[in-house]
C-alpha cells in the first residue's frame, strides 16, 4: 500500500509516521527545503487543555514526536495571559531533529518538490503532479497542505506578502489538492465577514532586543510589556486566526514567549510604533521579515471532511492540520 | 507459458482501460504505454510572465494565462508559478498592465542580398533591445513604416552584435508584407516592435542541454531562427549535427555559423510525396537515442511527422510556426483551438512541442 502524504508540516510528518507504522510505503513531497512548515516559528506546547490532548497521544501509542519537542524545550511550564503550564519548544532546534527521526523510520522524503495536480478516475485519485511535470503514482493520498498563503491571497483578503516561513517566492505557491480534485474548499470567515484570518504571531530576533528583555526571556520564558495609550488597538485582536490568543491582554501588552526567538503575539506590528516600547528600541523581525506589515493569511482552503478525515467526494483523500479545519495548533497537528 | 497468459492478461487491460482515452492509438503509443505507463502533463507558460511587460492587457479583463486571481476567481490556484506573483505585480501597477512594446524606428545598416527573394537586413537599435533580443526564440516585428500597423511581419533575430547595437534578421519574400519590407533601401528606417520572446517552443528542453550532443533539423527560411538555438547548444557544451535542407536556396546561407558551433552538416531532403524522407528517418532513428534533444526549424507539417516518428522519450523543441500580428495576446492570428474548449494564443503560451498538435481541433 503506497501512502502519498503531500505537505511536510506538522500534520504530514505525524500523518507520514502514522501510516508508516500501518505498515505502509510512505512518500512525503515538501515544497520548501525543510520539513515542519509553519511549525518553524510556531513553538506554544501544552498550553491549557493541550497539556490533556498531548498526554493522550501518547498514551495512545502516537507520542514520537511529542518526545522530540519535549526533548526540545526552552521553558517547561510558563503562564502567559489566559493560558497556564505551557511549553515552549526551540524553533531554532526542533526541525533537524524532527527531519532525522522521521528519515530514520525509512520514511521516504521529498523536498523541493511542489505538488500542483492530481490525476484520477471517477472518485479515486491515481497519482500527483510535480510542478516539473513528474507524474508520482499511489494508493492512498493525504492532503496536509495547510490553508496559509499563497502570495494572491495574502493580498486579496490582507495585507499583502509579508515574507513568511512558507516561502511562496522561492519555492513556489502551495495548491490546494482538494481544490484541484474538484472538492469545493470551505473558508473561515473573520468577524467583519471577510475571508481568512491572519496567522496570529510573528518573531522578534533576540539580539536586538535589551539585554534585560532577553534575560528575563531566557529565565522566565515569557515578557509582557505596556503598549502606549495611543497605539492600543482592539479591533486588531478580531483580525487574527487563533482566537484563544485574542484576549484584551494581547491588544494592550506585547506579550514575547521564548521560543528561540522572540515570539511576539499579534498578527503584525508597524515596526516604528514596536520600536517606542522600552527594551524594543532597536527590534527587528524575523519573523515574518516584513511582520511589520503584515503577515499571512489562513483557513482560504479547508477541505471539508467527516470525522474520519477522509475528504468528501474523493474515496482516497485523507486530510489533516489546518487542512482538515479550523483553530488547530501543533498539538492538534 | 504462465508468463505469456499474464502477459496477455496485461495487455488486454490496457486495450480496455486506455483505448477509449487515446485519440489515435497508434502502435507506437501502446508500445510506450505497456513499456512504461509514463504520464503526461502538460505545464503551460506563459513567455511574458514575470518580465517588464507583465501584466498585460490580458490581465484588465480577467484573461490573464496564468493567474487565477486574474481569470476572475477569488482565491490563488498557481499550478503554473513561474517566480513571480503576477496578481501582486498588477497591484503593484494599480491594476493596471504594464506599457505596451513600442514601436521605434531603426535604421537599416546593411541590406544583403543572399538569393532570389531571401534578403538578409542589419539593424541598429537601442542597447537595450538588442539584449533583450539575444535569447533563444527571440524575434521582432518589422514593417515598412508607410504601411499600416497590420503590415506587421514577426521575424526572427538571426544574430545580435550587442557591442555594435546590431541585429540581424532574414527575410523570405513571400507576399504583401514581406514585399513592402523590401522596399526599404540601406539607411533607411524600418518599424520594429519588440523584444518578443515566443519564437522557439520547448525552451525547457534546450536550457537544459549539457555536454551532450544535440541534433538540429531547418529547412528553407528556418536556417536563421535556428542559429540563436545552434549557438546556446554549443555554449553548453554540445556537439551540433545539424541536418539542411536547402530547399529553394541555391546555398546554404548560414555556412559561417555552422562553421563557427563546429556542426557536423547534413544535407538532405527532409519532405517526400507529403512525408518524411526516407533519409530523414534514417538519420532520426540513427541518432535519437544519442542526442539529448532534438530541435525543429521546419513547417508545422514537418515538425508533425517528425514527432510522430522519433521516439517520445526524445527532448524536443521546435520554431513557433503560429501566425501572429499583435504579439501581445489580443488580436486572435495566433489563437489554436483545441479540444475541450482550450485556446493557446501561441504568441504568448510557450509549451512542450509535444501539445502542439495533442487534441487540436482544425475546424
Amino acid at each position: 500500500m503506497k501512502v502519498i502524504v503531500i505537505g511536510g508540516g506538522w500534520a504530514g510528518c505525524a500523518a507520514s509516521i502514522a501510516a508508516h507504522n500501518a505498515g505502509a510505503d510512505v512518500e512525503l513531497f515538501e515544497k520548501t527545503d525543510m520539513l515542519l512548515g509553519l511549525g518553524n516559528v510556531g513553538g506554544i506546547m501544552r498550553n491549557n487543555g493541550r497539556f490533556t490532548a498531548t498526554e493522550e497521544i501518547s498514551a495512545l501509542g502516537a507520542g514520537e514526536l511529542i518526545k522530540i519537542i519535549d526533548k526540545n524545550s526552552r521553558h517547561k511550564n510558563v503562564d502567559f495571559p489566559g493560558h497556564k503550564h505551557a511549553s515552549l519548544y526551540d524553533v531554532n532546534k526542533i526541525e533537524p531533529d524532527i527531519h532525522n527521526y522521521i528519515k530514520s523510520l525509512g520514511i521516504s522524503i521529498n523536498l523541493i518538490k511542489r505538488v500542483i495536480d492530481i490525476k484520477k478516475h471517477e472518485n479515486i485519485i491515481d497519482g500527483i503532479y510535480l510542478s516539473d511535470g513528474t507524474y508520482v503514482s499511489g494508493d492512498v493520498f493525504i492532503e496536509t497542505t495547510g490553508s496559509t498563503g499563497p502570495m494572491g491571497n495574502c493580498l486579496r483578503y490582507g495585507n499583502g506578502c509579508s515574507m513568511c516561513i512558507l516561502r511562496c517566492p522561492s519555492f513556489g505557491p502551495r495548491v490546494s489538492i482538494s481544490s484541484r480534485a474538484g472538492v469545493d474548499d470551505l473558508q473561515g470567515e473573520r468577524d467583519d465577514g471577510e475571508l481568512g484570518a491572519f496567522s496570529g504571531s510573528c518573531k522578534l530576533s533576540k539580539d536586538t532586543l535589551s539585554d534585560d528583555i532577553v534575560r528575563e526571556l531566557d529565565e522566565k520564558g515569557v515578557v509582557v510589556l505596556k503598549i502606549p495609550e495611543e497605539d492600543i488597538n482592539m479591533d486588531k485582536l478580531k483580525l487574527k486566526v487563533c482566537q484563544q490568543y485574542a484576549l484584551k491582554e494581547f491588544a494592550e501588552n506585547v506579550v514575547l514567549l521564548d521560543t528561540g526567538h522572540a515570539k511576539l503575539m499579534t498578527t503584525f506590528y508597524p515596526l516604528q510604533k514596536l520600536r517606542k516600547i522600552p527594551g524594543l528600541e532597536k527590534a527587528k523581525f524575523i519573523d515574518p521579515y516584513a511582520g511589520g506589515k503584515g503577515n499571512s493569511i489562513r483557513y482560504l482552503s479547508v477541505a471539508p471532511r467527516a470525522d474520519d478525515m477522509k475528504v468528501q467526494g474523493i474515496d482516497n483523500l485523507f486530510c489533516a492540520g489546518e487542512k482538515g479545519g479550523l483553530f488547530v495548533g501543533h498539538t492538534e497537528a | 507459458m504462465k508468463l505469456f497468459t499474464v502477459f496477455m492478461y496485461l495487455c488486454i487491460y490496457v486495450f480496455v482501460t486506455l483505448f477509449p482515452v487515446q485519440k489515435y492509438a497508434n502502435s507506437k503509443h501502446l508500445r510506450s504505454i505497456v513499456g512504461g505507463l509514463f504520464m503526461n502533463y502538460e505545464i503551460k507558460d506563459c513567455i511574458d510572465a514575470g518580465t517588464e511587460y507583465c501584466p498585460c492587457s490580458l490581465a484588465e479583463t480577467g484573461d490573464c494565462i496564468l493567474c487565477s486571481h486574474l481569470q476572475g476567481k477569488d482565491f490563488c490556484d498557481c499550478t503554473n508559478w513561474k517566480g513571480v506573483c503576477i496578481f501582486q505585480e498588477y497591484d503593484w501597477n494599480n491594476n493596471k498592465a504594464k506599457t505596451l512594446r513600442k514601436v521605434s524606428l531603426s535604421k537599416i545598416i546593411n541590406k544583403e542580398i543572399l538569393d532570389e527573394n531571401l534578403v538578409c537586413l542589419t539593424i541598429l537599435c537601442t542597447h537595450k533591445l538588442v539584449l533583450e533580443l539575444s535569447i533563444p526564440g527571440s524575434f521582432i516585428f518589422v514593417r515598412n513604416p508607410k504601411s499600416n500597423g497590420y503590415f506587421d511581419s514577426p521575424i526572427s533575430i538571426m544574430e545580435t552584435l550587442p557591442e555594435e547595437n546590431l541585429v540581424k534578421i532574414v527575410i523570405e519574400l513571400k507576399g504583401v508584407k514581406t514585399k513592402s519590407i523590401n522596399l526599404l533601401e540601406e539607411n533607411d528606417n524600418m518599424a520594429i516592435k519588440g523584444p518578443y520572446w515566443n519564437g522557439v517552443l520547448g525552451l525547457k528542453n534546450i536550457n537544459k542541454c549539457k555536454d551532450g550532443i544535440s541534433l538540429l533539423i531547418a529547412g528553407g527560411i528556418g536556417m536563421a531562427p535556428m542559429i540563436p538555438v545552434m549557438r546556446k547548444l554549443y555554449a553548453s557544451g554540445n556537439k551540433i549535427v545539424v541536418v539542411i535542407d536547402k530547399s529553394n536556396y541555391k546555398d546554404i546561407y548560414i555556412k559561417k555559423y555552422l562553421e563557427l558551433c563546429n556542426a557536423d552538416i547534413i544535407e538532405c531532403t527532409l519532405l517526400a510525396n507529403g512525408d518524411l524522407s526516407s533519409e530523414a528517418k534514417k538519420i532520426i532513428k540513427q541518432y535519437e537515442n544519442k542526442v539529448n534533444l532534438i530541435y525543429c526549424s521546419v513547417t508545422d507539417i514537418l515538425i508533425s511527422k517528425i514527432l510522430e516518428f522519433s521516439d517520445d522519450n526524445v527532448n524536443f523543441a521546435c520554431c513557433n510556426n503560429a501566425k501572429m500580428c499583435c504579439g501581445e495576446g489580443v488580436c486572435g492570428a495566433c489563437s489554436i483551438r483545441y479540444a475541450g474548449h482550450i485556446v493557446k494564443k501561441m504568441c504568448k503560451v510557450q509549451i512542450d512541442p509535444r501539445y502542439i498538435f495533442k487534441g487540436r481541433r482544425l475546424l
